[in-house]
């Protein structure tokens, strides 16, 4: 079991040099992350100079692919199509009502077909259409495996035969949700349908290519192979945050385990790593909550990130997060543990269905109060504790101003705690990711930094480690974060 | 401000220096001229100074410290701010000293004690020199944070102060609510009438309930307020703040005590709203020094009960209100509340109808309210 784990995240870490490549760029960060670009990886992986060339030489339009008869012609592959292929995928529901036909080439390669051919992988630089169609059919099984293929089928299929019920929009509010659904996981499926079409289609364009002796349309077709072998890497990179929520922005809490002020400062620095985290994505931050020690660091705080994926990525960081060094509030300059946890909770769109308040459940209390008030007093200090009766869950906002602005920011806070206790109470679904700190158990730890006696930064979850735990501090946390998110989706789907 | 900036406090960065008080510390109540010029808020200076990183991270130390050594001393003296109140005034302050283009970068180096590139020139609305002098106000004295940076954050408003004018109160902003989930919602139609706002101050409720008035009305007949005020400097601050959020054709700032300014609308308002003094004199000396020793007493003490002002509006509310016209009065607590109710249910009888007695986030009873018959 480690082995396989710790292949997936070596695995997982040659995805990252690719993904810092492509997605800085669309997440407009200002720090390139520069740390995670390991030279040593980059020039295996690409030439940066040669591919900028070649992406740019490959921007013009394959008109004549149009031309290529529809592999779905094959007779005999029907038959095929509607047994349990090889590896346990029932394609005769995929398109629903369309046919329901495994897409191959002319001479009945299917996807499946070419990566498990064996056929070898050579490095990109090598112009050999077996070895990027080899390459490419093997990511397009990753990301089958990352959408939970089989997972999205069923659903697609539940979800059809729910919007084909006459009375469904009797209920408005359950109908755009349910055909949100259907037309989000629907353009996931197509993608991937388009992007194997598209494979096969190359394929049987070299083939014919090499009949016909043309070697310019040969040569073009190599290239497109090319695109798609990078282009699907991205697309692995994607599909780690195909999640419902992944796309939302969330809050994050931090809580001080016990040990007072020592573990109080380790909370303080979980919380600053996630702000620098979140910082250099080029997410925006805002300190929700805060209740800070008495000599140094945070009991509790919130924040809220701001941006699309925000939610994707930060729910990896849930758990108890452990710290070993010498502790500087420590005269005896001994060596201490402690412990700090971390939840995240998905900020809900107004298009999902969001738990709906009532005024009058709520109790909304001066944080703090005290004395006679009003014109007696002058202070900066507005927070409002918000509670909501019914499930006794509440909310503090006391950074913003205003009172009116704290009892807004935490008003949102309790909304997105309500709706994360609804999620968590309606499916059960990643139990894990909709914890909340209450729930969240000391016992649940998630990752070790160790400053003293040796230096190390190390997943319990996936045994992916870095030997400089200065820099994942700083906010270096991407690495740790795809390594988990791709062993749970490429384990979880084996499991199934 | 511009006392300040001229001063050139060169000696302000070692740390024994003393504060020249008459340089350094603005009051400007002793200015009654009729004409008073409001003075800009730090967040709204140009961003004309500068400094580098390394000197701007030794003040911010030198401040937190500052701050830290306070412990909870003002609290066991006076229930006044502690360093963690005092520490996020700093960073409030640094968020209005920083223009918004480099703010966040700068505030979360400064948080994580990043000292790369210290000779980077970030620039500030006003000199280090002035910072180190109005932090050192602002702890040793305890001259309000609002006066400090010239503004407070009351609702989603950021309202100008000043010496001379009260800071307007978290409580006060339910008022707001009042208006908007009592008497809009039971009345819509009074969105389109008069309203007064006595003893405005920075204006806060003029202006908050002007907004309040243009979302709830219908069409183009949007109501109007007129805010009264008897001292110079409010009225000043006043119309300055009415004007930065547009409000000059809504909101109308008159000079005068509580009615006199407003004989040409009697009987024709659609509400009265107020946070009238009330503090009973005896309570004035021991108040809060950031309060006692700063704020505008004009704005603070209400007579020996301090019901004195309070019982002058509830008499002069009824003939002023139209009828089904509302009112809400901010007052000193339940006994305050309950002595009030009680004025009015003996010497008005039938006047008003669906009295109330609303408390505030805190759970005193803070403001009386009802509607004119």
């Amino acid at each position: 079991m480690s082995y396989f784990i710790f292949k997936r995240s070596s695995n997982g870490s040659f995805c990252i040099s690719q993904y810092i490549r492509t997605k800085t760029r669309a997440f407009s960060s200002l720090h390139p992350l520069d740390n995670f670009l390991d030279s040593n990886q980059n020039s295996k992986v690409f030439d940066p100079g040669c591919s900028s060339i070649l992406h740019n030489s490959l921007k013009k339009p394959f008109g004549s692919f149009s031309l290529l008869p529809s592999s779905s012609l094959l007779g005999s592959q029907n038959q095929h199509s509607l047994r349990l292929n090889r590896k346990g995928w029932i394609w005769a529901r995929e398109f629903g009502s369309q046919a329901a036909i495994e897409p191959c080439t002319s001479d009945g390669l299917t996807v499946d077909g070419i990566a498990s051919s064996k056929w070898t992988i050579l490095e990109e630089s090598e112009s050999d259409w077996k070895s990027h169609a080899a390459a490419i059919a093997q990511s397009i099984q990753v990301i089958k495996r990352r959408l939970q293929w089989k997972k999205l089928m069923v659903r697609l299929d539940l979800l059809s035969a729910e919007l084909n019920k006459p009375d469904l929009w009797n209920d408005p509010v359950h109908a755009g949700k349910v055909s949100r659904e259907h037309g989000s996981l629907m353009g996931k499926m197509k993608e991937v349908k388009t992007f194997e079409q598209e494979l096969l289609e190359h394929i049987d364009m070299i083939k014919l290519a090499r009949e016909e002796d043309d070697t310019e349309l040969e040569s073009e077709s190599m290239k497109a192979l090319l695109r798609m072998r990078r282009d699907s890497k991205d697309k692995e990179l994607e599909a780690l945050l195909a999640g419902e929520h992944d796309s939302c922005s969330c809050y994050i809490e931090v809580q001080a385990g016990a040990g007072g002020t020592e573990s109080m400062d380790w909370a303080a620095m979980v919380m600053q790593m996630y702000k620098t985290w979140a910082q250099r994505r080029g997410y925006g931050v805002t300190v929700v909550d805060e209740m800070p020690g008495e000599i140094a660091g945070i009991k509790r705080a919130t924040i809220k990130v701001d941006g699309e994926y925000a939610f994707g990525y930060a729910k990896a960081e849930v758990g108890v997060h452990r710290l070993v060094r010498i502790s500087p509030f420590d005269s005896g300059k001994r060596r201490h543990t402690s412990f700090a946890a971390v939840a995240v909770i998905p900020i809900l769109g107004d298009g999902s269905s969001r738990v709906q308040i009532n005024e009058s459940d709520l109790r909304i209390e001066r944080f703090r109060a005290g004395g006679a008030g009003g014109q007696h007093v002058n202070t900066t200090e507005s927070a409002v504790r918000i509670v909501h009766i019914p499930t006794g869950v509440t909310a503090t906002c006391q950074n913003e101003r205003s009172q009116h602005q704290n009892k807004a920011s935490a008003m949102a806070v309790l909304q997105s705690r309500l709706d994360q206790l609804e999620m968590a109470r309606q499916a059960q679904m990643n139990s894990q990711h909709t914890q909340s700190l209450t729930e969240i158990s000391w016992g649940n730890q998630i990752r070790t930094y160790v400053l003293h006696p040796y230096r190390l930064v190390k997943d319990l979850r996936t045994n992916y480690e870095v030997s400089d735990p200065d820099s994942v501090l700083e906010g270096d946390l991407d690495s740790f974060i795809l390594s988990y998110l791709s062993a749970s989706l490429d384990k979880g789907e084996g499991e199934q | 401000m511009l006392k300040l900036r001229s001063s050139g406090l060169s000696c302000g960065v070692c740390a024994n220096f003393q504060i020249p008080i008459p340089r350094c510390f603005m009051n400007s109540i002793t200015t009654s001229s009729i004409d008073v010029k409001p003075k800009v808020p730090l967040y709204l200076r140009p961003p004309s100074f500068s400094a580098s990183l390394s000197e701007l991270t030794k003040w911010h130390k030198w401040a937190k410290n500052l701050a830290s050594s306070v412990g909870s001393s003002f609290i066991n003296l006076d229930n006044g701010p502690d360093s963690t109140l005092l520490r996020r005034e700093l960073n409030w302050l640094l968020q209005d000293l920083i223009e918004l283009q480099h703010r966040s970068v700068i505030l979360s180096r400064l948080e994580s004690g990043n000292n790369e590139n210290p000779d980077v020139i970030v620039a500030l609305r006003a000199p280090l020199e002035e910072m180190y002098c109005v932090w050192r106000q602002r702890i040793e004295k305890r001259r309000p944070f609002q006066y400090v940076v010239g503004c407070e954050h009351w609702r989603d408003l950021v309202l100008s102060v000043q010496e001379g004018v009260l800071i307007p109160r978290p409580e006060t902003e339910v008022i707001i609510d009042l208006v908007e989930g009592v008497a809009l919602n039971n009345a819509p139609d009074l969105a389109q009438g008069f309203w007064a706002d006595l003893g405005t101050g920075s204006g806060a409720i003029a202006i908050a309930t002007a907004r309040a008035l243009a979302t709830h009305a219908h069409g183009d007949a949007c109501g109007r307020v007129i805010a009264t005020d008897l001292s110079p400097v409010a009225v000043a601050v006043a119309t300055s703040n009415v004007q930065r959020y547009g409000l000059q054709d809504v909101v109308e700032v008159r000079k005068g005590s509580w009615f006199e300014p407003l004989k040409d609308v009697q009987g024709k308002l659609a509400g009265v709203l107020s946070n009238p003094p009330y503090i009973p004199s005896g309570d004035i000396s021991g108040l809060q020094a950031e309060v006692g020793q700063h704020e505008p007493i004009l704005a603070l003490d209400g007579g020996i009960s301090g019901t004195n002002d309070l019982l002058h509006l509830i008499d002069g509310v009824a003939s002023m209100l139209k009828p089904g016209g509302f009112f809400a009065f901010e007052a000193n607590g339940e006994k305050q509340c309950k002595f009030l109710v009680e004025y009015i249910e003996n010497e008005k009888p039938g006047s008003f109808r669906d009295m109330n007695i609303v408390s505030d986030f805190a759970g005193i009873q803070r403001f009386v309210m009802g509607f004119r018959r």
